[in-house]
């Protein structure tokens, strides 16, 4: 045991004053995510913003100078002198926001109390456009319909005969899980494996190109204290990674601008003692099991890019249960808790809820720790091999 | 005590393996059958042209490799049976420099002592005795990536010494190094032969081998094509230097003379 402490501490020292890996397990995990949340979310609402003040250019086709005078608003632009052909190019031109074009009979069927039928051409790639303009449209419907229903000497109940109500009973905690429950995990699971993968080329392929290997082979700790050592160091960087996603994320949340007041408080609930066990209870074993599968594959490597290649395709494999997990439908179940990574991803999205059941949940730890279990044989195994550790 | 008895070691071949070495053998003995041995208090040295199996047979011997065939025991204990037993004992040296770039020839020095289990206190003086007969002590707080080449093998020589051991291994230790460093090597290897450790090392230049050598032994593809002592040898070639013996020796393929 001690024997390992010792290739541990000298294997963190060595590998936290690399300055690629605190940068990727450190410093990117922890600032960028909350940057991306402040950032994309100020400049959406500033480009939100811009659209809606942005006055829209609107040609109307037909006889529709009455219309004209309806539609007209600070907002809108109104050309009325284009033949539809050259309105629809102008359109694709972007010369042109959006095209109003009535039907021959549309005014004669309104005034007849009948359905008048217009098209609106325009590009959904124009952001808010179609909610505006259709905000419009639907404000002109309801006055014509105000003055239907004044003709027809009829109560608007007559028109409606029922009303629904909508009641969201799910508690705040619930709506947190399904936003950012499945957002989180595919975030900390990239991170971890990200952050392992280098210490994992560094400490076994680097080791072996630069002949430090044959040195420490050659010293009184044995091929299975060096590699436990080893894999105990990635699996640490792993972990510290994905603490600082999760640190990142808390704190980006906490900062967004116009957060209501009892989401606010159910992150703050959320980052309990509880949340961080559990986590890290299913967190431990996962890094173990990165540390494993790396350790297994980069041991074939003679050199730190040929390392670099391998390892890289596996990050597409990772990501995959991750995003599956993002899918609306795909549940935690007794089938998808013995599936790694996409397990963690599940009851992550269950523990945020505050959902989680308990029996399933202590199936995906044990079943995480036995895939570290193997992960971490299959690396032994390689490890043991003289053409393996040797260049 | 190094004993060498009947010592191989076979490699399999794949079949792009045999197509580039020409040949249809399924494997290939990179060390055939090799026996002798290596005396406290004596400079044994091996010799023998690029790829003879040099370097093989000194990883075996340092427990890195496993012998196919064979038996070695080192300080008494055998290489397969007792491999921690052994490196214990040890201290290994090759000619490339390598060592770690982020840590200080101090921090090096420590993890080694730390590894082989080293008293603190017994641990400060060795590491200060070696580093005042290295000149080490100026650079001592300096990054590995930061020295010469000629630094970072006294920085090696440290490393291997640091725990006393009785036995000393060096392949090629002198290889590329400029004058003054690998007269500090050979001096240190004069030191290790007073203090009656044992010692082995591999190396090309004949100086050397002709100014420290006891026993020497030959290897040629593999094989010990010659093993005696130094007197002997000197006597049976006097009128030829030792690179023309050695050269005479490896193309007539040799005789065994045992030591």
């Amino acid at each position: 045991m001690n024997t390992i402490l010792t290739v541990l501490k000298k294997e963190l020292k060595d590998t936290l004053r690399d300055k690629r890996t605190l940068i990727s397990a450190i410093i990117i995990p922890a600032l960028i995510i909350p940057v991306l949340l402040i950032g994309v979310t100020k400049l959406q609402s500033s480009l939100m913003k811009k659209e809606g003040d942005k006055q829209l250019k609107i040609a109307l086709i037909g006889n529709t100078e009455n219309f004209k005078k309806q539609m007209e608003d600070p907002g809108f632009k109104m050309f009325t002198n284009y033949k539809i052909d050259d309105a629809k190019s102008a359109v694709a031109k972007d010369s042109l926001d959006a095209i109003l074009e009535f039907q021959p009979d549309f005014f004669a069927n309104v005034d007849e109390l009948k359905s008048g039928k217009m098209n609106l051409y325009y590009k959904s790639t124009n952001l808010m456009l179609y909610s505006r303009v259709s905000e419009k449209l639907e404000a002109i419907k309801s006055q014509i319909l105000e003055e239907r229903i004044k003709t027809l000497n009829i109560s608007k109940e007559t028109l409606t005969p029922f009303n629904v109500n909508k009641v969201d009973i799910s508690t705040a905690k619930e709506v947190l899980g399904k936003t950012i429950g499945g957002f989180l995990p595919y975030i900390f699971i990239i991170f971890c494996f990200t952050a392992c993968m280098y210490p994992a080329i560094d400490l076994i392929t680097g080791e072996k190109e630069k002949g430090t290997m044959e040195t420490l082979l050659s010293s009184p700790a044995s091929r299975f204290q060096i590699l436990i050592g080893k894999m105990l160091t990635i699996t640490i960087v792993g972990l510290s990674a994905a603490l600082m996603t999760i640190v990142g994320m808390v704190v980006g949340l906490k900062f967004l601008p116009n957060i209501p007041a009892d989401f606010l408080a159910t992150i703050n609930d959320m980052v309990s003692a509880k949340f961080i066990i559990m986590l890290f209870a299913m967190l431990i074993p996962l890094s173990i099991f990165f540390a494993g599968i790396l350790s297994a594959t980069v041991i074939r490597a003679k050199s730190f890019k040929e390392a670099q290649t391998m390892v890289t395709p596996m990050m597409f494999v990772i990501i995959i249960p991750a995003m599956l997990a993002m899918i609306p439908g795909v549940m935690l179940n007794w089938q998808t808790a013995f599936i790694p990574i996409l397990n963690i991803a599940l009851a992550t999205k269950e523990i945020i809820a505050g959902t989680i059941n308990m029996a399933m949940y202590a199936a995906i730890v044990l079943s995480l720790i036995g895939f570290a279990l193997l992960a971490a044989f299959v690396s032994y195994r390689q490890f043991s091999k003289e053409s393996m550790v040797l260049k | 005590m190094i004993q060498l008895q009947n010592v191989s070691k076979q490699y399999t071949l794949s079949k792009q393996q045999q197509k580039e070495l020409q040949t249809n053998a399924s494997s290939v003995y990179a060390v055939n059958k090799v026996s002798f041995n290596c005396t406290p208090g004596r400079v044994y040295s091996l010799l023998g042209a690029n790829g003879a199996g040099k370097t093989t047979t000194l990883r075996m011997i340092a427990t890195i490799l496993k012998p196919t065939e064979g038996n070695i025991m080192v300080g008494g204990e055998n290489v397969i049976d007792h491999p921690e037993k052994v490196r214990q004992k040890i201290g290994f040296l090759t000619g490339s420099t390598n060592l770690y770039d982020r840590l200080t020839p101090g921090e090096i020095v420590q993890y080694f002592a730390d590894l082989h289990g080293m008293d603190k206190v017994l641990f400060e003086q060795r590491k200060d005795m070696l580093f005042t007969h290295l000149n080490i002590h100026e650079f001592s707080k300096k990054r590995i990536a930061q020295l010469s080449t000629g630094m970072k093998q006294k920085v090696s020589i440290a490393r291997s010494m640091i725990h006393d051991p009785s036995i000393v291994i060096f392949d090629e230790p002198t290889s590329g190094l400029d004058v003054i460093t690998a007269y500090s090597i050979i001096e240190l290897i004069k030191q290790c032969k007073v203090e009656g450790k044992t010692i082995i090392f591999s190396s090309h230049i004949m100086s050397e081998v002709d100014l420290l050598c006891d026993d020497l032994a030959i290897i040629s593809k593999g094989n010990l094509i010659y093993a005696d002592t130094m007197t002997n040898f000197r006597s049976q070639y006097i009128h030829q230097s030792l690179t023309e013996a050695f050269i005479d020796i490896v193309k007539e393929g040799g005789r065994r003379v045992p030591v």
